[in-house]
Formats: structure tokens, C-alpha cells, sequence
């Protein structure tokens, strides 16, 4: 009987782990395997290689370029869009959970065209609002005399360049998180607020002390896709004026790896930075999780 | 708290499933493609600052399939794309049994074996223009067939010139006088804009300063003359325009010839280093302006013509898709008398080989005169090796430039970080 119970999980799971394997297990495992080679244009017309161990992890962790720009890109980006997207998101769902239901169908529909908005198409949106001649930013800037009329290249600063993107991603970001937490705050008990209430508890005490506790398991959801999503931000990099120049400081990781292995052609080198890339995010998220979870426990 | 007991720990499988199954959405799936081996040919043509060749095509391939019974199908690509749509279409065995190549990195696939040698075909090169022939040659092979050239001038509002009695400069001094004439004179247009993300509106700089942009010593070693004296003269002056003299804007630093070409054709630039084929790209967008621009070409330091970057495309076979035959007749049908001089007259580029050079520009519409005079007596090509697709490919100029011109670095200190990258990358780094 036992025996049988512990099977079905796994019997059940077998096709999803199928499609996983497929799609997922084979390319990472090709990845791996293609930091370990000399791979370069010719290697990719012909399909033969040499092994050349960790040379290509060797070549990578000695460059200046992954410590001073890629790396450190990738991770003060992620922290702030992450922290930025769980905070803006949840203080949608608190709107929301305030709201009306015909209100809130009207103000969750708009909050979802956020999301339905490709990242490609977004990204444009983002670039021409931050035109720098005739962008919507630059003239109404110039109009109010804070910027001088000859204009600035924001794209050229590497802050202003990542509060762009930041602004973008947690755009594209948020409205997961709010109707996440949202569904979340909609199982909150009622009476738990009353009481706090009752107790002279203020909003944020509320908010504190009430919602989030029982919210931590949503919050630590939320937390870790959008740490993933964040670290690993492609498009809204890439197509930012100066974000596909090799040797430019505004590049992440993932978009080094492929300018690394497209325009490089050493794809080798690229893979070894996705392989960098992944393990970077399996840290993270494990200790993440774990930590969340102790914290849990222990109460 | 019962709901304390599911959750007490976290196990590693579970962590590693989350993190694949979000990154699961940046990955593509394989594709198994079947462009190879049927009896349609897939042909990729270059697109972006050319007028549109839907119709061209239409007629080229009606007629090649009523000469030889085969199917073509055209897609056509960015060029920004280009590089990487190709790598990709090597590694999935995708490839397009025909591909329109920009002549700089023609050698780089070359080299890399994906080519097919046509020099067992018959191919004439001395026919053909030889700056252009010359990228498509590796030691004894022929691995493209030069379709048309493009070459770069000066593309100027001529009713503007007249309006404010402005004449055409003959030498740098004079084309700074009238892009300062012209800012003064019309206050809400760019009077010549300094692109940073356009590498080959920068090569003229250095050789019209008397520069090199490499060349490769006996001993095999390149060096890049970049960082000389005489390119850091042109280039200073170029970048100059913009920085000093205010003739360009800010925002230009993160155009591309593209960007460069809709201001004209959006009346809001007066002068622009453009290509041959983009007054009929901007008449198409802007009719108003018909009659209204005209050419120069580039104008040396002291007079005379300063060098500009002739580009253009071969065509090219690829190797192993089973179709090289019609490939190569397909090649033969578009390099041909008929069709490349009518997409010479469709287009504005000038046709692959020399002797029909004059045929076309004799007959062209006259703004194509001082393009013709720029192809045949100052043009000049990147270093045929094929390692010069990487320096294009890691955008190593344009780094140069954007980096002067959003004054992050001196034209010293900028042109000694692109002249080390170069020789990095020729040398094999």
C-alpha cells in the first residue's frame, strides 16, 4: 500500500518530467558540455570540437570585464528591480484588495496589459519615451529648464541607463506580483484584521505583524521568479542603444554570453557564462528558499 | 500553525526545478528545418537602408522559374540580424541555399568552411570590381560573387544650399564653414549629424587624416594605425563637429545609418555621410524632397576626394544543402547583364562589375554622379582577413566613437583602446 502511494507522484509526473527533460535536461546538458570545448564558427560548420577542460572558465573568471562590469551589473540590477517589483506589485495588491469587485476587474484588467506587453515591443516604448532629442522625458524636462536644451545621453550613464531598464522590467514585472499577493490577501481571515484593529494596530502594523506572515510562503514564490527573471533579462538589455556593443559597461551576463557566442563566436566562452549564470541563480535561489522556510519554521 | 509542517524544508530538486522552469522561458526549442533539399530555393536577401525590392524580386524569380522550372523563395533579413541569423542557421542546418553576404564578412565565413568554392564555375574576377572581388577570394578560391557595390558621400539639401547662397565645400575647412553656416541659418535642423553607431561614416575620417585602419606587417603580425597621428586628426575633426562646433546633436551618438537617413528624409538633418542607394529610400519615404537633395563626395583635408568605405554584397553558395547547382544558376541569374543592371536602376547601388559602372552611371539619375566619381577614385575597403568580422562584430569602432562623443574618452585615449582590440583580434587573441 505504502509502496504504491510514494509511486503515483512520481507516475503522474512522468510526462511533465518527459517535456522538461526534453526541452530543458538536453540543451542545459549541451551547454555544459559546450563550455568545455573550443568551439568557434568553423568548430559549428563542421560539428567536430576539442576538449579543452576549464579553459573557458579559467579565460572567464580572470577577466576584468566579468568582475567590474558583467557580474556586477547583473546582480546590483537584480537586487533593486527585484526589491522594487515585490514593492510596487504588493502595494497594487493592496489597492486592489480595497477596491470594489467592478473596480478592481477594471483596474486588474489595465494592470494586466503590463503584462501581456511583450518585452521586445515594451523595450521600444521605453527607448523612444527616452529619446534623447524628442523623447516625451527630454522635452518635458527641457520645457521645466531642468535639462539643457542640447539634451543628454542617459544611455551613455550606466545608472540612467539601468533605472531605464529597471523601470521597464518592473513594469513588465509587477502585475505579477500584485495578483499573486493579491489572490494571497483574498485568504487572509477577515477576523485577524478586526482584532488587530480592535487592538489599535495602524495599517502598517496590520500590513506587518497580520498579512505578511501569512503571506510569507507567496512572497518567497514571488521572490524567487522574479530574482530568476530578473537576473537573467535579455531583450531589455540588448536592444537599449549601447547594450549590444562588445565592451560596452552596460552589459549583464546573459547578454555578454551572446554577444560572446554570436558575435565573438566563441561559443564556448558563451556557454561557460550561461553555465556561470545558472549556477549563480541555483545559489541563490536555494539559500533563498531555504532561509524563508527556516524562518518559517521556527515560529 | 498546521500548515508549518509542508513546508519545513526546501529540497534542492525542487529549488533546481524552479530555476529551469524560469529559464525555460528564454530558451528556444530546436527547430528541425527543411529549407535544404527540395526543389524550392530559399534565398536570403539583406534589408535596411535599401528602397524596397519586393517587385524586383517578383520579376527575377518569375523569370528564372520560367527558365529552369525551379521555386525560389526570397526572405529577406535586417542586416542587423545578418551575423547571427547565419550562425544559427549554421548550427540548426537551416541554411539558405543562397545568401546575399555583405562583403565584410564574407571572408569570416569563408574561412569557416560554410561556403561553397566557385572558382571550379568559371568565375571571371577580374570582371568585377576589385576592392570588392578581393573580399570574396581566399587564397585560391572564390567563395562569392560581387552583385553590387555601395559607397558612401555626402547627401545634402541642395534647396537650402541655394536658399542660404551656400556652395559645395571642397575641403574639411570649407565643409566645417557650412555646417556652421547652416546650424546658424536653420536653427531647428541638425546640420550634420555624427552618428556613433555607424562604423563605415567613420573609416573615411581615418584615411582622409592619412591612416590605416590595419595592415598586416611581412612578418604576418597586424598593426592598426588607428591610434596615428593622421587618424586621430580625422577622426578629432569628425567628432569635433559634434562636440565643439554643436553641427550635430546629442542623441545622434546612438544613431545608425538607419537613424541617420530618416532624418533626412524627415527634413531634419541638412547634410548627411549616407550611401548611394538612400536618396531613392528617402524620396520613397518623403516625395516632398524630390528635387530638393543632391550629393558631393567626400572632400580630402586640403580638397581632392577623401576615401570612403566601399561595401556591398556578394552572393554567395552555401555548402552541403544539396541544392548547389540551382544555387549557382541562381547566382549566374542575378549577376547577370539583365538583372543586375535593373537592380542597379531600382536600388541606386552600383552594379558588381566594372565595365557596367559607367554603362549605369551614365544613364543614372545625376545625384548618383558624385558616387560614382567617390566608388571609382576614393574608396577603399576594411582589411580582407577573416578575422575582420569579429572587429565589426564586437563593434569596436563604434565603441570608439560613441565613447568620444559622449565625452567619456579623448580621441587619444579612444582610438589607443580600438587600435590594441584590433590588432587583438586580427592577431588571433
Amino acid at each position: 500500500m505504502r509502496g504504491r502511494r510514494a509511486l503515483l507522484p512520481w507516475v503522474l509526473l512522468t510526462p511533465a518530467l518527459g517535456v522538461i527533460g526534453l526541452l530543458l535536461l538536453f540543451p542545459l546538458g549541451r551547454i555544459v558540455w559546450l563550455s568545455f570545448r573550443e568551439y568557434r564558427l568553423r568548430d559549428l560548420v563542421s560539428g567536430e570540437s576539442d576538449f579543452v577542460g576549464l579553459a573557458n572558465y579559467a579565460t572567464l573568471l580572470t577577466d576584468p570585464y566579468l568582475w567590474r562590469v558583467a557580474l556586477l551589473n547583473t546582480v546590483l540590477f537584480a537586487a533593486v528591480a527585484v526589491l522594487t517589483t515585490i514593492v510596487v506589485g504588493t502595494l497594487a495588491a493592496l489597492l486592489l484588495a480595497a477596491l470594489r469587485p467592478a473596480a478592481r476587474v477594471f483596474v486588474v484588467s489595465c494592470v494586466m496589459v503590463a503584462w501581456a506587453m511583450p518585452a521586445v515591443s515594451g523595450t521600444y516604448v521605453w527607448i523612444w519615451i527616452f529619446d534623447v532629442d524628442n523623447g516625451v522625458v527630454a522635452q518635458a524636462l527641457t520645457s521645466l529648464g531642468l535639462l539643457d536644451p542640447s539634451g543628454y545621453n542617459w544611455f551613455a550613464d550606466r545608472l540612467a541607463f539601468y533605472a531605464i531598464v529597471t523601470l521597464n522590467v518592473v513594469h513588465g514585472g509587477f502585475p505579477f506580483v500584485a495578483v499573486t499577493v493579491l489572490a494571497g490577501l483574498l485568504t487572509v481571515p477577515r477576523e485577524l484584521h478586526e482584532a488587530a484593529r480592535i487592538d489599535g494596530a495602524g495599517a502598517w502594523k496590520r500590513f506587518w505583524h497580520v498579512t505578511f506572515p501569512v503571506l510569507r510562503p507567496v512572497f518567497a514564490v514571488v521572490t524567487v521568479l522574479s530574482t530568476i527573471w530578473d537576473f537573467k533579462v535579455f531583450a531589455q538589455i540588448y536592444l537599449m542603444p549601447g547594450g549590444d556593443v562588445g565592451g560596452s559597461r552596460m552589459l549583464n551576463l546573459g547578454v555578454w554570453s551572446y554577444v560572446r557566442s554570436f558575435g565573438h563566436n566563441d561559443y564556448g566562452l558563451g556557454a561557460a557564462i550561461a553555465v556561470l549564470l545558472t549556477l549563480l541563480l541555483l545559489v541563490i535561489t536555494v539559500f533563498y528558499l531555504r532561509a524563508l522556510f527556516r524562518e518559517d519554521g521556527l515560529r | 500553525m498546521g500548515r508549518r509542517r509542508t513546508h519545513e524544508y526546501v529540497p534542492l530538486p525542487a529549488a533546481a526545478a524552479l530555476v529551469l522552469a524560469a529559464a525555460a522561458c528564454g530558451t528556444a526549442g530546436g527547430t528541425g528545418g527543411d529549407a535544404s533539399g527540395g526543389d524550392r530555393l530559399l534565398v536570403w536577401i539583406m534589408q535596411g537602408t535599401n528602397p524596397d525590392e519586393t517587385g524586383f524580386f517578383e520579376a527575377a524569380n518569375t523569370a528564372f522559374t520560367d527558365e529552369t522550372g525551379i521555386e525560389v523563395e526570397v526572405e529577406f533579413v535586417p542586416w542587423q540580424d545578418a551575423q547571427n541569423k547565419l550562425s544559427t542557421a549554421i548550427a540548426g542546418g537551416t541554411m539558405p541555399d543562397v545568401a546575399e553576404l555583405g562583403n565584410t564578412f564574407t571572408p569570416g565565413f569563408a574561412d569557416a568552411g560554410v561556403l561553397r568554392d566557385l572558382s571550379g564555375h568559371g568565375v571571371d574576377t577580374d570582371r568585377y570590381i576589385p576592392g570588392l572581388m578581393e573580399m570574396g577570394q581566399l587564397e585560391d578560391g572564390v567563395y562569392g560573387v560581387p552583385w553590387y557595390a555601395s559607397i558612401r558621400s555626402v547627401v545634402y539639401r541642395s534647396d537650402l544650399f541655394e536658399e542660404h547662397g551656400l556652395e559645395v565645400p571642397g575641403d574639411w575647412d570649407e565643409l566645417r564653414e557650412t555646417a556652421l553656416a547652416l546650424s546658424e541659418a536653420e536653427e531647428d535642423m541638425i546640420a550634420l549629424p555624427v552618428p556613433g553607431d555607424a562604423q563605415y561614416s567613420v573609416m573615411p575620417w581615418i584615411w582622409g587624416g592619412g591612416g590605416e585602419i590595419a595592415e598586416q606587417g611581412s612578418d604576418g603580425v597586424w598593426t592598426s594605425g588607428v591610434d596615428s597621428e593622421q587618424a586621430r586628426e580625422g577622426i578629432g575633426f569628425f567628432t569635433g563637429l559634434a562636440l565643439e562646433d554643436g553641427t550635430s546633436t546629442t542623441g545622434a551618438v546612438n544613431w545608425n545609418e538607419i537613424d541617420v537617413m530618416e532624418a533626412v528624409a524627415e527634413e531634419k538633418a541638412a547634410m548627411a555621410i549616407l550611401g548611394s542607394a538612400n536618396p531613392k529610400a528617402i524620396w520613397e519615404a518623403n516625395p516632398d524632397l524630390e528635387g530638393r537633395i543632391d550629393a558631393f563626395t567626400l572632400p580630402g583635408p586640403d580638397g581632392g576626394y577623401m576615401p570612403s568605405f566601399a561595401g556591398g554584397s556578394l552572393l554567395s553558395v552555401f555548402e552541403g544543402t544539396g541544392n548547389e547547382e540551382a544555387a549557382w544558376r541562381y547566382v549566374q541569374h542575378l549577376t547577370g547583364e539583365e538583372f543586375a543592371m535593373r537592380w542597379a536602376e531600382e536600388t541606386g547601388f552600383f552594379p558588381g562589375e566594372a565595365d557596367r559602372v559607367d554603362v549605369f552611371s551614365a544613364e543614372a539619375d545625376p545625384i548618383l554622379e558624385p558616387f560614382a566619381v567617390q566608388l571609382k577614385e576614393a574608396s577603399r575597403g576594411v582589411p580582407a582577413t577573416p578575422a575582420w568580422t569579429q572587429v565589426e562584430a564586437e563593434k569596436v569602432l563604434v565603441g570608439m566613437q560613441q565613447s568620444i562623443l559622449n565625452r567619456e574618452a579623448t580621441v587619444e585615449e579612444a582610438t589607443t583602446r580600438a587600435a590594441g582590440e584590433i590588432e587583438r583580434i586580427l592577431n588571433g587573441g
